[in-house]
Formats: structure tokens, C-alpha cells, sequence
């Protein structure tokens, strides 16, 4: 075991950088190559991170700059939370605030202490979702506050922290949570929290199951009559929508907004196959990292511009033999929801141990992966498509046939499970996962506990042990193989 | 403590012999009647459907054994219930069981579905969502057509239709059955049972797991028992009992309320009032009477695994507190059931706004000794006990 062990030091933290300003505040994403202190960084190897990914840091500032100037700009905020429908909400020229990317921002920083705080104090138990506990927090401190208005409600509770000043209170949810049950009832308990008097509207996802024998991805009769079920949901929602702000809904924009999603998906689905490359041009973390433009940054020109870019740096990358970790001698897939405020800690740690996390469920069966389904004319149907299997929402043996098709097209040696404690959305399938993909494929697994947002869960050196001895475990079968 | 074993109502020993052994219950009836047995999960499924298919609906229940191999295939953060289903079904405990058919949405339940039917791959493991958000515009037509879909799959499993009169019939069977058991609920609020909080527990349970015709039967027995019996039990806190949904309280637990000088009136658990709640209309076609009976009995007893805009659980308790004329509320929250665990503080503002005295105990699968929480409930129903005597003075 000693020959895999690298160095280990306290996880950095990513909110370190960037206090004091709106702009640096916003620049604390969780970067993929930061220094572990105490060592000299030439003693560790680390991530190779995509250049390109920095561009990501400013649609994202860009993003939030949009919110908090909301109300001072007459704009209507939205708090909802699960499946990409922000599109929806930027045709109606209302802006959103996306629940799980404000609860991770707000871990990057490490300013989720005090909303988790609050929410503890109103009761809600620590094995709840992470996400919802720092978001419902937040509302818990904006309430006690008694502020109608945006601004400075959450300025103290949360500390000095720029961001926290600047979220706007909801003037309308909407619940669109595949699969987790937890969604629907977070957004009922933020809707009751503020007094019932904040409009909601509820989606209704249905879990692709398959009783039926012609049930298979992307088809069978359940999947389509889930699909038609969905789509009527989200053509009552632009309705509704109409009512909120009482005009007629802007179809062509919406349809020039999902032009630009459908694009920048495919850009970004093409730039992920290009890493089947040995080494693999870019990592799980790097595809975390541009988790936000296909998830909640506006659709438009910034993010067809980004997946060019990123697809470009991979492909010079692969042109030029150049991997995402100095010495790529295993390829993983991560299965499970991403530890945001570890990114880089992980990353770091993976390329200590000469293993690339190639591909994930997180990232690569979610967030218009599905995209030649849109008809940018007609786009409702293929945006339900996309949210019915995003990827928590199929049932075990078709997301299994999911991940081994992955696990074959990116030649992966083992898989990590990360089992994020409060996401049970994520940790459900995991053991019939790690069956499937050993008894299958005969790859080695991982399986250790984190969490989305709460340190709490993270035990580092558990994480190690049962790394390395995946590791071990690959080394051994290519002895036998050899 | 407590031993249904007694000569004063006979049908407890019954209830208790079934309560305690429930697959047990269903190979005998299986063996002796050739019927199809259908597992249900907890909480929404209508045991009607099955029933008027010619099988014998029995909702799987929590197992009283230690969760063991079960741990290879779930997370030890989840709720008792859903790992104790998972441990069960690893154990091939569940082999008298021809289908399972599920229809509720808790994340921990759906996971517990997709594992449960990975492990038993000979029985027919179905599910059919049903809507869990209950006043949109669509939610009775979604529920209707969820119904309408578990019936052709119930047909499928059976391997004929279900005749609309035999649905008819099952509806009065199991109507008269839920309202047997409220003819005890009542008597109890008045003072006038003499059962303990764990008698009810085998009552509801055993319900859940028996034929309902055989349930009835006892039932009409324990009825007259308990109406000609000796009168009200007088004295202790009227506490009421709320939470504790898919998996039943343990009955240690329930004793332990009563030694300490606590008399359970009433209560809105799933082994108890909420199981019990809602008869399926009479009147209306098939499945519009089911869509109509899972929207109305969220508005009778709310429930946090579902978002209902017309419901609050907060005032449904006070109102069954007052009802009851309980003098404090214990809250049973089993260990990591998240709905639970989401609705609870508007709970407990909303009492602590009235000033209503509760308390919170989370419970477990692995409750290792019950002592610790004895102090408690001591503690509590004596603040309760003088709270009571504060204001009869005032």
C-alpha cells in the first residue's frame, strides 16, 4: 500500500481567494490546482486543469452580478432548484436563483456555516439535504429578519461575504426536481417559510421506472407517456408564467435561448468523447467545473463561445499527448454527486495517485447530454426528455447500462462511489452500481462517504484507504491479465 | 409489558400473533387458500385493487431482526424501514410474496424499490408513482391514471380483468374494516377502551397484513368487547402520538409512555389513525373513488411526504390535540426520514406558539435501551402533568 500513498495535508480551502470584492468573491469556484499548504508544490503532482476553464468564472459572475441586481433593475426572482429550466425563466425576462449552485457557492467560500446554522436552529436535522439546509437557512435568516426586500437581510448572519449580501428574496418559485423527493418538499417548506404568500408552482417528474418489457433508455411506452405528462407541466408553467408577469410569453425567445443550449451541449458532449484519449485531455473535475453553463448561466452566445473554447483546448491537448494529471496510469469513473467544496483537493489527490477521473454520472448523463432530441422550434418535449433522464432519475438497470456503456467507450480500470450523505438521490443505486459494473466489466471500485456541501461527512483518510486499495486491486488483475 | 394474551377481548391474540409475525401470517393464508399474495410498500397503495384481484394485499412491514447482510446493498444513513426491507429481501425472507408493488415517491423508497428489485428477480416488482404534489390542477387525473395503470398491471400479474362489481366489493370490505377500527379510536378519545397504545398497534398492523374479511370478523368481536367492557381509564397525561410513518413505533416505546404515566387518546401514525383515516367512496366509478379517497385522506391527516397547499399538518394536530382533549404531544420521528424531518419545525413553532407541550424522540431500528428516553418522557409528561393542573387552577 505505501507504494500508492502520496502526500496528504488538510483539504484547502477554495474560499480562501477572492474576499472582499463582488468579483473575487465570485472568482472562489473551487479551482482544480490549488497548492496544499505546508508543502512545496514541486514535491506534488496535480492537476493539469483546462485554461479554458477559467472563462467559466466569468459567465458565472456574470450570472450572479444579474441576480443581485435584480430588484434594482425591476426584475422578478425566481428560487427554484433540480432540473435546468432556467431557460424557461430567461425568455420571461425574470431572473433565477438556482438553490443547489447558490448552496455550493456558498460552500466554496466556506460561508455555508451560518445558513446551516440557522437552519439547525429551526429544527431542520442534519441528515436533510446539504443544499437544502444552507438554502432553507438563508430564507430562515431573511425571515427572522423580517425584510420583504432584497439586500442587506442576509448581510450579518452570513458574514462579510459579498454574495450573501446580495441574493434577492423569491417572488415566485417553481419545483422541478426529478427522482428526490427532497426537491419537491424543500421548495414546499421555502413556499410555507415565507408565508405562503411567494406563488409556487409544482413539476411533477416522473421516475423512469420500466414495468413494461419494451422499457429501455429514451423509449417504451412509459418513457413516452412520462415524456407527453412532462411536457404538458411545463406548457402550464409558461401560463403561469404569463400570469406572473402578465404578459404573453416570448416564444421566440425561448426558442433562440435553446438554440444556444442545444449548441453548446453538443460542443460539450463532443469535447467529452474526445477524452476516450489516452491520456485523457481533460477530467470529471474539469467537467464539474463547467457544470454552470449548461446549468444555470443564461443561454446565449457567452456559453456556445465557452464549449468551443474548452472543445478547442482539448482537442490541441489530444493533438499534442498532453493529459489532465502528469502521469495517467488508471482511468475512473466517479459516480455520485461532486464534493464542491473539494474539487480541487480531489483532483489533486487523484493526480497524486497517476489516476484520472475520465467520466462520471454526475456529468456525463445529465445537462442537455441528450441535446439532438431539442427542436429549437418546439423545444418543451426535448427539454422534458433531457430532465427525464437526467442522472438520478432512471431506475437502476437502465442507468447501470448507462454507466457500462461509458465505462467501455472512456476504458475505465475502476470506479469511485462517492456516497454524498445527505444526497440519497445519488447514493441510492450505488451498491447495484458497483455490483453491476464488477460482475460486467470486472472493474474495481471505491466506495467512500462526502457530501455536496457539508464538510461534516468527509473523512480524508478513509478516502485514501479505500482508494489505494482500488488501486492495489487494478495493479493486481493487470499482474494476473499479464 | 404488555401481553394481548388475555381473556378480556380474545381477538387481540390474534392481532398480536399476526402483528408479530407478518410473512408468517401470509405463507399460512397463501398455503391454505392457494391466493396470490401481493406485498405493498407503505404509505399510498390501495390494498383494494389487490383484494378485488383475488390476491391477498399485505403491506410489508419493518422487521423486528437485526439489519445485517442488508448492509451490502444499503447505506447505513437511511431509515430502519427501508434498510430493514432491503436486509429482508437479501435474506430471501420475502419468497411467499408474488409481486411487490410500490407506489410511493420518498427518495429512500425508491431506492429501496430499484434494490429490492434487483434482489428477488422472480417476483414481479412494479411501481407506479403516484403524484405526490396534490393540489394541481392535474393531480386528481394523474393519480386516476396512476390507479388505472396499477390495475392493468395487477390484471397483467393475475392474469385476468378485475370485475368493477368485485372492486365495488373490496371498497365496502375494506371501508368497514377502516371504520371498525375508528369505532376504537373514538371509544378511546372518550376514555372508553380499556386498550393499550401497543394493543392498537397489533390492531392496525395486523390489519395491514390479514385478510380483510377475516380482519373484519375479529374486529366486529372487539368492538362489542370493548363497548360492553368496564369503562374509561381514568388518571395519566392524554398524550397524543404523531409521526412514526412507514415503519410501526416499537411497542417497548409505547409501553414505555403508559409506565411513565402517560395514556395514549390518540394519535395520527401510519399503524394507527392515518392508516385508517379515509374510506374509498361508494358512490363514485372505481378509480375516480381511489384518485378521490388519496386526495381527500391528505386533507384529513396531512402528510409530509406530499405538498398540498390545502393541507397544514401543524393545524391538523392542534385541532386532533383538542379534539382529544390531549394534554401534550410526543413526536416519534424514525432516524433519517427525511419528510419528517422537514416538516417538523413547522410544527413545533406552531406549538410553541400556542404553548402546547411536545417532545421530539427519534427513534431508531437499533434501539439499544429504551432507558435514556424513559427520563425523558418522565420529565416531559410531569412538565405536561403540571402545565395541565396550572391551567385548571387558572
Amino acid at each position: 500500500m505505501s507504494t500508492l500513498r502520496v502526500d496528504h495535508t488538510t483539504p484547502s480551502g477554495a474560499g480562501a481567494a477572492g474576499a472582499g470584492t463582488l468579483a473575487g468573491a465570485l472568482s472562489a469556484t473551487p479551482g482544480l490546482a490549488e497548492a496544499v499548504p505546508g508543502l512545496p508544490t514541486s514535491e506534488l503532482k496535480k492537476a493539469n486543469r483546462l485554461q479554458t476553464s477559467a472563462l467559466n468564472n466569468k459567465l458565472v459572475n456574470d450570472y450572479w452580478t444579474d441576480v443581485f441586481n435584480a430588484k434594482e433593475e425591476g426584475k422578478l426572482v425566481c428560487w427554484y432548484e433540480g432540473v435546468a429550466i432556467n431557460p424557461i425563466m430567461q425568455a420571461a425576462d425574470i431572473r433565477w436563483v438556482h438553490g443547489e449552485a447558490w448552496s455550493a457557492l456558498l460552500a466554496a467560500r466556506k460561508n455555508e456555516g451560518p445558513a446551516q446554522d440557522a437552519s439547525e436552529e429551526r429544527g431542520y436535522g442534519a441528515e436533510l439535504c446539504s443544499y437544502a439546509r444552507t438554502h432553507i437557512g438563508c430564507g430562515v435568516l431573511s425571515q427572522k429578519r423580517g425584510k420583504e426586500a432584497s439586500g442587506a437581510s442576509f448581510a450579518d448572519a452570513l458574514g462579510a461575504g459579498t454574495l450573501a449580501e446580495n441574493v434577492p428574496e423569491p417572488d415566485l418559485f417553481i419545483s422541478a426536481y426529478p427522482y428526490c423527493s427532497t426537491g419537491q418538499q424543500w421548495d414546499e417548506m421555502l413556499y410555507r417559510l415565507f408565508g405562503k404568500k411567494v406563488p409556487i408552482f409544482n413539476i411533477s417528474i416522473p421516475w423512469v421506472w420500466g414495468n413494461k418489457p419494451d422499457a429501455r433508455f429514451l423509449g417504451g411506452e412509459e418513457f413516452e407517456e412520462a415524456v407527453t405528462f412532462l411536457t404538458k407541466q411545463l406548457e402550464a408553467c409558461v401560463a403561469w408564467l404569463e400570469e406572473i408577469t402578465g404578459k404573453p410569453y416570448p416564444w421566440d425567445r425561448l426558442y433562440e435561448i435553446m438554440g444556444y443550449t442545444k449548441e453548446a451541449g453538443q460542443l460539450r458532449m463532443e469535447a467529452m468523447k474526445l477524452c476516450s484519449a489516452r491520456p485523457s485531455p481533460a477530467s470529471f473535475f474539469d467537467w464539474t467545473t463547467s457544470i454552470a453553463p449548461v446549468n444555470f448561466v443564461p443561454g446565449g452566445p457567452p456559453i456556445v463561445d465557452y464549449f468551443t473554447q474548452v472543445k478547442a483546448e482539448i482537442q490541441q491537448r489530444v493533438t499534442d499527448g498532453v493529459g489532465s494529471i502528469p502521469n495517467e496510469r488508471y482511468r475512473l469513473f466517479w459516480d455520485g454527486i461532486m464534493n464542491w467544496n473539494k474539487i480541487g483537493w480531489l483532483a489533486n489527490k487523484f493526480a497524486g495517485y497517476d489516476a484520472t477521473i475520465v467520466a462520471g454520472r454526475y456529468t456525463h448523463m445529465g445537462f442537455w447530454h441528450i441535446h439532438d432530441v431539442i427542436d429549437v422550434q418546439d423545444p418543451l418535449r426535448g427539454m422534458a426528455i433531457n430532465y427525464l433522464v437526467c442522472p438520478i432519475n432512471l431506475s437502476g438497470p437502465l442507468m447501470i447500462d448507462e454507466i457500462c456503456k461509458l465505462s467501455e467507450e472512456y476504458e475505465i480500470d475502476g470506479v469511485v462511489l462517492h456516497a454524498a450523505r445527505t444526497c440519497r438521490a445519488f447514493s441510492n443505486p450505488q451498491f447495484m452500481i458497483g455490483n453491476a459494473v464488477s460482475k460486467r466489466l470486472g472493474l474495481a471500485t471505491a466506495s467512500f462517504e462526502g457530501d455536496m456541501v457539508d464538510d461534516a461527512f468527509y473523512k480524508d483518510e478513509l478516502v485514501n484507504s479505500r482508494v489505494e486499495a482500488m488501486l492495489e486491486g487494478i495493479d493486481a488483475r493487470r499482474l494476473v491479465r499479464a | 409489558m404488555s401481553n394481548d394474551m388475555d381473556d378480556t377481548h380474545p381477538s387481540l391474540t390474534a392481532f398480536e400473533q399476526v402483528a408479530s409475525d407478518p410473512l408468517g401470517y401470509a405463507q399460512r393464508h397463501k398455503e391454505a387458500t392457494g391466493r396470490l399474495v401481493i406485498g405493498s410498500f407503505p404509505m399510498h397503495f390501495p390494498g383494494e385493487l389487490a383484494h378485488a384481484a383475488g390476491t391477498l394485499p399485505t403491506i410489508i412491514q419493518e422487521s423486528e431482526d437485526p439489519i445485517t447482510a442488508g448492509h451490502g446493498m444499503v447505506h447505513p444513513f437511511y431509515c430502519g424501514y427501508t434498510r430493514s426491507v432491503v436486509d429482508q429481501a437479501v435474506k430471501e425472507e420475502f419468497g411467499v410474496l408474488d409481486a411487490i408493488m410500490f407506489g410511493d415517491h420518498c427518495v429512500q423508497v425508491l431506492g429501496a424499490a430499484d434494490t429490492v428489485r434487483s434482489l428477488l428477480p422472480k417476483a414481479k416488482v412494479h411501481f407506479y408513482q403516484l403524484i405526490s404534489s396534490m393540489s394541481d390542477p392535474w393531480s386528481f387525473e394523474r393519480a386516476r391514471e396512476t390507479f388505472v395503470q396499477a390495475r392493468e398491471g395487477m390484471e397483467e400479474l393475475v392474469g385476468r380483468s378485475i370485475d368493477d362489481a368485485d372492486l365495488a366489493a373490496s371498497v365496502r370490505t375494506f371501508n368497514h374494516n377502516r371504520q371498525l377500527i375508528r369505532r376504537i379510536y373514538e371509544l378511546r378519545r372518550e376514555g372508553l377502551c380499556d386498550l393499550t397504545a401497543r394493543q392498537l398497534q397489533h390492531v392496525v398492523k395486523s390489519s395491514m397484513v390479514m385478510d380483510k374479511d377475516e380482519h373484519n370478523a375479529l374486529m366486529e368481536t372487539l368492538v362489542a368487547d370493548v363497548e360492553a367492557g368496564e369503562g374509561p381509564r381514568t388518571g395519566g397525561v392524554r398524550v397524543y402520538l404523531s409521526g412514526h410513518f412507514c415503519q410501526a413505533p416499537k411497542p417497548e416505546l409505547l409501553d414505555l409512555i403508559e409506565e411513565c404515566g402517560g395514556v395514549v387518546v390518540d394519535d395520527d401514525l401510519y399503524h394507527g389513525q392515518r392508516y385508517i383515516s379515509t374510506d374509498v367512496s361508494e358512490e363514485l366509478e372505481g378509480m375516480d373513488g381511489l384518485a378521490h379517497w388519496y386526495q381527500e385522506r391528505n386533507l384529513r391527516v396531512p402528510c409530509p411526504t406530499r405538498v398540498d397547499q390545502n393541507a397544514d399538518w401543524e393545524e391538523h394536530l392542534l385541532g386532533q390535540m383538542e379534539r382529544a382533549r390531549a394534554d401534550a404531544m410526543i413526536v416519534l420521528m424514525a432516524k433519517f426520514c427525511e419528510p419528517h424531518m422537514y416538516y417538523y419545525p413547522e410544527i413545533k413553532e406552531a406549538f410553541e406558539r400556542r404553548g402546547v407541550p411536545h417532545l421530539l424522540l427519534e427513534t431508531e431500528h437499533e434501539m439499544g435501551t429504551f432507558e435514556p428516553m424513559r427520563t425523558r418522557v418522565e420529565t416531559f409528561l410531569e412538565i405536561a402533568r403540571r402545565q395541565r393542573a396550572g391551567k385548571a387552577v387558572a
